[in-house]
């Protein structure tokens, strides 16, 4: 049987897998003998556990931590939320992994969808915005990313929605989870943690552009480098990054190894940068995880003052939305990226977040449309 | 060693790597101050932060209580807190800089640098330093090139010093030579 038969049938069996992007394909997980659902109590336990020493493929603990979770594992506390009652984070122990081509090929038909609806609308979007915009002028935050949400009743195929958000985008950190209750399906873009041994790095990216036939890698670059707005917003991530880093690493290990260049994806140009370090000798995965996350990138800065001021003004719960998704191998290496670009499906409904960001010299109507074509890229799916 | 007091910021970790190039470095919350470390400390840094200063009065005690007495050193909202405790006032400007990197020039003769040396730094500030601004030892010796804001001042007798901008950002060129300089002052 082939591999993407092997898939198609794992898919309709009904059984809980997992898809991540590997460097040349897709990695599938499946045959899961443990989950682990992770709450504020258990999760430090979760993360400080030893376990025995890395003998196969497939030992590992593949997952992920929701927003909330990581919040709270740096001692925010978020105000109470309108809510799915969506698991804080779950992690899986596979028995068997099986590799696969780019190629997922696995199209259905059938799904049902109402239409999509925002929770915030533009006027209240333009209030919150220039709210923000006061903030930044006295100083208590430098960049604050507003996050929107789309939501319908729905019923799809998730390996149909992977295989088609695949074909369009060919993202680098992209995964999907199906397990009885619920999917997620994304294709996200930027990787937060990569920590091998005691090499550790981040890679934010802060800039996206649209692919066309005039605007080619060299005219993307000289795009962002003209575009102070986005410079200036790139310069704060690669500045945080480093101190995110900082906390963990040796001094003098900490280096910024690609300064701002373009990665080129089959219809976007993104804005990158890659920072890595040496991890000190003491520290452990518990110590990494807080450094890192949330990924200052899709939040904002300072992290701390930008996360109190963006809970107090949400009304509803973020969910798995700029929290983190991947891996911890048992000899402790990781793989981690920051879950954007994303739909969560759960009790019958489908639901999209997407943030775009507040700095001094941005407009709200500008990026109250960002927002939307962020989502709309997801949302397309759906037709 | 260093004490560098930290006031919640994402940048406050890159100070501590920059001074640790020269001297064993500690870094606590303003908070969560230790008075024993405090005590051991010869230099004491104040971090960048969100915010203004008049929101840290413990860091204001601890800038009173030590004046004179060890080095000190203040960054971004550290540079502005040492003005605001010698009775400087600060306020918002019209254009903000966040991410942003500029020409200063040193502009005093009585700096440790050389007058008229222009550096290349980075800065995040909401905030500056309203100018005319007199305080006893105090010398303003940097300015941004174009809006000549003050970027930089000096108090040789008490070995108080502070920078608006950011040393230890990446948008600083040669940012190690300016902290070196001033802790072996």
């Amino acid at each position: 049987m082939s591999r993407s038969n092997q898939l198609v049938e794992l898919h309709q069996s009904g059984k809980p897998f997992i898809i991540y992007k590997s460097q040349t394909g897709f990695d599938l997980y499946t045959d899961f003998s443990k989950k682990i659902v992770l709450n504020n109590k258990n999760i430090k336990n979760f993360l400080k556990k030893e376990n025995k020493k890395k003998m196969k493929n497939t030992d590992l603990y593949i997952g992920f931590f929701g927003y909330e979770l990581l919040n709270n594992l740096i001692d925010i506390k978020l105000p109470k939320q309108k809510g799915l009652n969506f698991p804080k984070g779950i992690f899986y122990k596979p028995e068997k992994k099986i590799k696969l081509s780019n190629n997922l090929n696995h199209f259905g038909k059938d799904f049902e969808s109402g239409r999509f609806k925002i929770n915030i609308n533009k006027k209240s979007y333009t209030k919150i915005f220039n709210k923000f915009k006061k903030k930044i002028k006295s100083g208590e935050t430098y960049q604050i990313k507003i996050c929107t949400k789309y939501k319908t009743k729905s019923k799809i195929d998730s390996l149909d929605f992977f295989s088609r958000l695949s074909k369009t985008n060919l993202a680098p950190e992209a995964f999907m989870i199906k397990d009885k209750n619920y999917s997620i399906v994304s294709c996200s873009p930027e990787n937060l943690i990569t920590k091998k041994g005691s090499e550790i790095s981040t890679k934010p990216i802060a800039g996206t552009v649209k692919k066309t036939k005039n605007l080619n890698k060299s005219k993307a670059l000289n795009y962002f480098r003209k575009n102070i707005k986005e410079t200036k917003e790139h310069n704060m991530i690669v500045d945080m990054e480093r101190n995110d880093l900082s906390r963990i690493c040796k001094v003098g290990t900490v280096k910024l190894s690609k300064q701002k260049i373009v990665e080129e994806y089959k219809d976007l140009f993104h804005y990158v940068s890659l920072i890595k370090g040496k991890l000190r000798k003491n520290i452990n995965n518990l110590d990494i995880i807080k450094a890192m996350m949330p990924g200052g990138s899709v939040i904002g800065c300072p992290k701390i003052n930008t996360l109190n001021l963006l809970n107090n003004q949400e009304k509803e719960n973020r969910n798995i939305y700029t929290g983190s998704f991947g891996y911890i191998k048992f000899n402790g290496d990781m793989r981690f990226n920051i879950i954007i670009r994303s739909i969560l499906n759960f009790k019958n409904m489908s639901e999209i977040s997407v943030a775009s960001g507040v700095v001094v010299d941005s407009n709200a109507n500008h990026e109250f449309n960002e927002n939307f074509l962020k989502a709309k890229a997801l949302i397309d799916l759906f037709k | 060693m260093i004490y560098v007091i930290d006031h919640n910021d994402s940048f406050t970790h890159n100070v501590v790597h920059q001074f640790a190039l020269f001297d064993r470095v500690e870094c606590d919350n303003y908070n969560e101050i230790s008075e024993k470390k405090i005590h051991q400390a010869s230099t004491i840094v104040f971090s960048p932060g969100p915010g203004s200063p008049k929101d840290y009065p413990i860091t204001s005690k601890i800038y009173k209580r030590f004046k004179g007495k060890k080095k000190m050193i203040g960054i971004c909202l550290g540079f502005q807190h040492i003005l605001f405790c010698e009775g400087g006032r600060i306020t918002e400007q019209k254009k903000i800089y966040h991410g942003f990197q500029s020409n200063i020039k040193v502009v005093n003769d009585k700096s440790l640098f050389q007058k008229g040396k222009i550096f290349k730094v980075g800065r995040y500030h909401s905030l500056k330093l309203q100018e005319p601004f007199k305080s006893n030892n105090f010398e303003i010796t940097m300015r941004c090139l174009n809006s000549k804001v003050a970027m930089a001042f000096e108090n040789q007798k008490e070995k108080i010093y502070g920078f608006q901008f950011h040393p230890e950002s990446f948008l600083t060129i040669n940012g190690k030579i300016l902290i070196k300089k001033i802790l072996s002052a």
